[in-house]
Order: C-alpha cells, then sequence, then structure tokens
C-alpha cells in the first residue's frame, strides 16, 4: 500500500520543530513507553521516534538500537515525511528507494519498515514513530492501526510540552514586564497610590511606603484621605481628575508636608473604578522658596538703616544747616541724596512687592476721601513736577470710596509721578475723578509719547518698563506699576491705561463703591472657604 | 525742648541728634542702649524720647515697659523709631503706649516738626 506523496514546505516543517523544542533534549519515560509498546505490538527488534531536522534523524525514543542520531539522506522516515499515512517497506532489498541504502547493506541491516508519520495540528510532519525489523515482513491491520494511535499519542506529548514551554515563556515575560513595571513605580520620585473608587488604597510604591512612613502591608485597604489634609476623596475625585492640586500630606509620625498631587482614574480589566494620586513632597522647595524671601525681606530691612543714616546726612548737609556749602559741593551732596533717595524707593518697592506676594500687606478698609487723596499723591509729586516743568491739575470732585487712604495715596503717586516723568517740559497732567456706575474711577492723563499696545499690557509686571532704555534716563525701579495693580486688585478694583502713541497716555484705577466692595469680600470670603 | 534719643547705631544717633538740634533746634541727649536710655530718661526727665524699635539687650518695647514703672518717666511721650515694617504693625505699637511711629529712613528737615505735631 502506498500513500500519495504530499507536497512539503520543509521550511515551514523545521520551523514547526522548532517550536516543540523536542530536539537533543534527554529521554523520558512517556516517550520511550511509546516505543516499547510499538516494538511488541509490532513483534519488531526495533523501534524509534524519529525527528528530521535539516540534516539528521534524530531518535527522541528508541529500542534496539544504540546510535542517537543518523544522516539525513540514508533514513527511511525522510520519504515517511511525504506521506500522510503509514510508509510500509515489506522488503528493502526489492525496493529500488532503499536497496542500496548504508542501513539496508550494513548495520542495522533493515529488511523491512514501518512509520507513521507524526503529524502537526496544521498537518506539519515532525518524523515518524516506526518499527524495523531484518527480515522482511509486513504488519497486520491491528498493527497499522496501533502504530498510527502510537503516533497520535506522541503528537498529544508533543502538544502539552508545546503548551507548557510557551505558558512558561509567556510567564517570564510577563514576570520580566512586571519587574520593569515595578522599578519604574518604585523609581518614580514621587508617591503613587492606586485606590478604588471608594479611595481606599490597593497598592503602592516604595515611594509611598518611605514618604508617608507606613509599610505597604499597612496602607493596604486604608483609606487616602488619612493621608491628606484634603476634603473626602470621593468629593474630589471627579473634580480634580488630572489636575495638579497643593494640599498637606500626613506621615504616620503625625508630621505635615506640603504637597503637591495630581489624580488620574487607572483602567483594569474589571467593571470597578480605579484611580491612582502622584503624591510629591515639595516641602523642600517650599522651604527654599521661603528662604529666598526671608532673605529678600532681611536684605532689604537691613539696608533701610545705613540708608537713614546716609540720607539723613546729605539732606542735612545739602540744607546748609551744617554749615554753608560752596555752590559745587553742595551740587554734590544733592546728587548724592538723590540717589539715596531712589535706593531708598527701591528697597521700599521691593518691601511692598514681597509683603502683597506673601499676603501680609495690612490694609484697612474705610470710606476714603478720594480728593484727600490726590491731594496728598499731588503735594508728594509737587517737587518734581516743579523740576520737570509740568503743571498738575486736580479736578475737584467729591468722591468717596471704601479703601486704604495710604495704599491709595501709595498708588496714585505712583502714577502721578510716572505722568509728571514721561510729560514733556511745559506739559500738562490732568487727573479727573468720575463715577462709572456704581464705581470711582481715577483717571491720571498725560500729554507724553504714549505707549505702543503691545507694551500695554505687560506694562503692569514686575520689572517692565515701556522702554528698556528708560532705565537709564528715568529713574524708578519697575516695581511701582506693578504694585499699583497688586493693590488696588487687593481692593477688588481694576487698573489699567488707555493709550495712543505720540498722544500720550491716561492711567485709571477703578475702585468699588462701598456697598460693592461689601459684596466683593462676601465672594471671596466664599470662594476661599 | 528736651529730646531723648535711644538708639544703639551711632549714626543714626547722630544725624538724629543734628535734625532736632540744628533744624529743630531742640536740646538733644542721645543714649546707645535700652538700659542706658532708662537711666538718662530717669535722671534728665526729657519732654519726649526717640526710641529705636530693635536694639541688643533691652529692646524698644522692653525699654517703654520700664520707662512705664517709674513714676519719673512714667508720662514722658514715647515716638518709635523703626526699620521693620512687618515684625511690629503700628497699632501694637500703639498699644504699648507709644505716641507715634516714625519709620527709617526719616526726612531730617522735617523729623522735628513731625513729632511736634504728634506730641501736641
Amino acid at each position: 500500500m502506498r500513500s500519495p506523496s504530499i507536497v512539503v514546505d520543509e521550511a515551514a516543517r523545521l520551523a514547526a520543530l522548532d517550536r516543540y523544542a523536542i530536539l537533543d533534549t534527554s529521554p523520558e519515560e512517556a516517550f520511550d513507553d511509546v516505543v516499547r509498546l510499538a516494538a511488541s505490538i509490532c513483534q519488531a527488534p526495533i523501534a524509534l521516534i524519529s525527528l528530521i531536522d535539516s540534516t539528521r534523524q534524530w531518535f527522541k525514543a528508541r529500542v534496539g538500537i544504540a546510535v542517537t542520531e543518523t544522516p539525513r539522506e540514508s533514513a527511511f522516515c525522510r520519504y515517511a515525511l511525504e506521506q500522510n499515512d503509514v510508509l510500509l517497506v515489506p522488503d528493502a532489498f526489492t525496493d529500488d528507494r532503499f536497496a542500496r541504502n548504508p542501513l539496508v547493506v550494513g548495520e542495522p541491516y533493515i529488511r523491512f519498515y514501518a512509520g507513521a508519520p507524526l503529524t502537526t495540528p496544521e498537518g506539519l510532519n515532525l518524523g515518524t514513530v516506526c518499527v524495523i525489523d531484518r527480515k522482511p515482513r509486513t504488519l497486520t491491520g491491528e498493527q497499522l492501526d496501533a502504530l498510527r494511535v502510537l503516533a497520535r499519542q506522541v503528537m498529544v506529548q508533543l502538544e502539552l510540552r508545546r503548551m507548557i514551554a510557551e505558558r512558561t515563556i509567556a510567564e517570564e515575560e510577563h514576570r520580566r514586564s512586571e519587574t520593569r513595571m515595578r522599578s519604574i513605580l518604585d523609581n518614580a520620585l514621587g508617591s503613587l497610590i492606586a485606590t478604588n473608587q471608594q479611595g481606599l488604597i490597593e497598592s503602592v510604591n516604595v515611594v509611598a511606603e518611605r514618604t508617608f512612613g507606613y509599610s505597604a502591608g499597612e496602607l493596604d485597604g486604608r483609606a487616602l484621605d488619612t493621608l491628606l489634609e484634603w476634603p473626602a476623596f470621593v468629593s474630589l475625585r471627579d473634580v480634580n481628575l488630572g489636575r495638579m492640586t497643593e494640599s498637606v500630606g500626613r506621615k504616620k509620625s503625625g508630621q505635615l508636608f506640603t504637597c503637591e498631587i495630581a489624580l488620574f482614574e487607572l483602567y483594569a480589566a474589571d467593571d470597578q473604578r480605579h484611580f491612582a494620586a502622584h503624591i510629591l513632597d515639595v516641602s523642600e522647595r517650599h522651604e527654599v522658596e521661603r528662604m529666598k524671601r526671608d532673605f529678600i525681606t532681611t536684605v532689604s530691612h537691613e539696608l533701610r538703616t545705613p540708608l537713614t543714616s546716609i540720607c539723613a546726612s546729605l539732606g542735612l548737609l545739602a540744607s546748609d544747616v551744617m554749615g554753608e556749602l560752596s555752590p559745587e559741593a553742595r551740587r554734590m551732596v544733592t546728587v548724592a541724596e538723590r540717589n539715596s533717595v531712589r535706593l531708598i524707593s527701591l528697597v521700599n518697592d521691593i518691601l511692598d512687592f514681597d509683603k502683597l506676594q506673601r499676603g501680609t500687606m495690612e490694609m484697612e478698609m474705610q470710606p476714603v476721601s478720594l480728593r484727600r487723596v490726590l491731594e496728598q499723591a499731588v503735594a508728594a509729586t509737587n517737587e518734581a513736577a516743579l523740576q520737570a516743568g509740568v503743571t498738575v491739575e486736580l479736578r475737584e470732585t467729591e468722591s468717596v470710596a471704601l479703601g486704604d487712604s495710604e495704599r491709595l495715596v501709595q498708588v496714585a503717586t505712583s502714577l502721578l509721578s510716572n505722568a509728571v516723568k514721561y510729560s514733556p517740559r511745559g506739559g500738562i497732567v490732568r487727573i479727573e475723578v468720575m463715577a462709572v456706575g456704581e464705581s470711582v474711577e481715577v483717571r491720571i492723563e498725560d500729554r507724553g509719547s504714549g505707549i505702543a499696545p503691545e507694551l500695554q499690557a505687560r506694562l503692569f509686571r514686575r520689572f517692565e518698563r515701556a522702554d528698556s532704555s528708560d532705565a537709564r534716563t528715568k529713574p524708578g525701579t519697575g516695581l511701582g506699576l506693578s504694585i499699583s495693580k497688586a493693590i488696588v486688585e487687593r481692593h477688588g478694583g481694576t487698573i489699567g491705561v488707555d493709550s495712543r502713541e505720540g498722544e500720550g497716555s491716561t492711567f485709571w484705577f477703578r475702585l468699588r463703591a462701598v456697598g460693592d466692595y461689601r459684596q466683593f469680600l462676601t465672594d471671596r470670603a466664599g470662594a476661599s472657604s | 525742648m528736651r529730646a531723648l534719643v535711644i538708639d544703639d547705631e551711632e549714626d543714626v544717633r547722630y544725624v538724629a541728634q543734628m535734625s532736632l538740634g540744628r533744624v529743630g533746634g531742640m536740646t538733644v541727649l542721645v543714649a546707645a542702649s535700652g538700659e542706658e536710655g532708662l537711666a538718662t530718661a530717669r535722671r534728665e526727665r526729657p519732654d519726649f524720647i526717640l526710641l529705636d524699635l530693635m536694639m541688643p539687650g533691652m529692646d524698644g518695647p522692653a525699654t517703654l515697659r520700664a520707662l512705664r514703672q517709674w513714676p519719673e518717666t512714667e508720662r514722658i511721650p514715647v515716638v518709635f523709631l523703626t526699620a521693620k515694617t512687618l515684625a511690629f504693625g503700628v497699632d501694637s505699637l500703639k498699644e504699648l503706649g507709644a505716641k507715634a511711629v516714625i519709620f527709617k529712613p526719616f526726612d531730617p528737615m522735617t523729623l522735628a516738626a513731625d513729632i511736634r505735631t504728634v506730641l501736641q
């Protein structure tokens, strides 16, 4: 019985053989049993499980033969690869394919061969289960069937091996990937805490253990809320999702620290919602910022005492009370005095700015007469206006706003001295107070060179000046407008400038009327609670 | 009018003395510490005291409290002089019994007049 030949895709066959990872493995009882059974059932002295790679046939199990492999060219089994059923050679001497085969004319003197192919589920033949005899013969129908069954059993064994091997590889890969993820999480700078939708902790990284002083076991199942001084997790989880917020963390020791938290949602393969919090301890950074601010404050304060002595000395000298100076000497002293006054105003601006940033600038809010505020500002800039040859016109309008009168004088003086500074000689600065709805607006109008639109918005920022060359020609710190803006905003008001290049500028600030300001305070209290 | 300036900084003492004396026409006594100032005040009984807030040893508030302990200095008006604008609010200094607070740097030409105004 000759079964029809089949076309063999040798590359695919070798690849399949490779996947079973069976070649050159140690003997195994399950396979040894098969060849013993085959030899016994078929009454044959030799039985093999033969697997054929590109150069040889290799025996996974064998009975009646000592060698573990032979060259592929002489292998009977390679003919079996082209069959989809048992290859039966009753007498090799009378078969052209095998008559001169070294295994026929020499050891082990094969005369009879029967090989059932080991066929993979995709139809590729890896080798055979075969029986061999040294005399011509054949197999009974039962023996042939048994050989086929044994070949199928070998394939079942091989399939099992392959599945186990693949699972082991997958598990190894999974373990590696998990180790990699774990290492990323554990080496992250911040604490990572995963929770369920109630905010109960499910897992944490090493940083979280270190930061909060709890072990992972202690944190497991604990409410995230117990680690943070914040409103309840459930009220925040959707509002704060994907946003960085600042909060206070609580360590196991009870110690509190400033932290930044980003909440995000995790996707797990279940129908529950999961969240994770990334928590970064920023207390050190805050401490550095605080020290920096303290340093600025201290230096600024320390500068005031020597400046007091310098300024007062020069003032006394310039006024001739210490004896009359020569005109040249007086001029020198005046230069020195003017510059020490500038230095003082810089120090004052820095201190004001610092106070506004810290929120420690005290404001005493009461009804203030804007006329009196503006009169004081005019008086404060009177000398500068005289020297610059600028006339200041204050249009009398009685108006009352709620505010800190000293701070409002500071704002008005700052705007007015700017207007004087940037006015041409002989120019006029007009001050007007007008009611705009419920608000009161102070407008200070100059006939200077005006400010380009793109510069107008930047003006109120720290250290910005309309023209950087101004820094050399016009005294000032560049802080005045940003301080004024902060003060006006603390009043719940607004500040701005209307200007056209070549036509002058009008700086204005608008304050809330008394009733309106009370509403502002109520709103602000509500927003911050 | 007789003034007592208490300040640990010699330069500040001197310019204050010149401002009050040469510009303001006052008689000016000086002391370099709270302790010395207290002794001078009890002995000389000035019309007012210009008292530095921050001094080593007895600082301004401590000196003020000490002055209030003695019958001969109890009623002498005290004006604080300070470079600090944060540590003590003006209100808390006035609660201690100060008549006024003058911030450094002061205007040497108007210092005497300013003090006369607050003392009236």
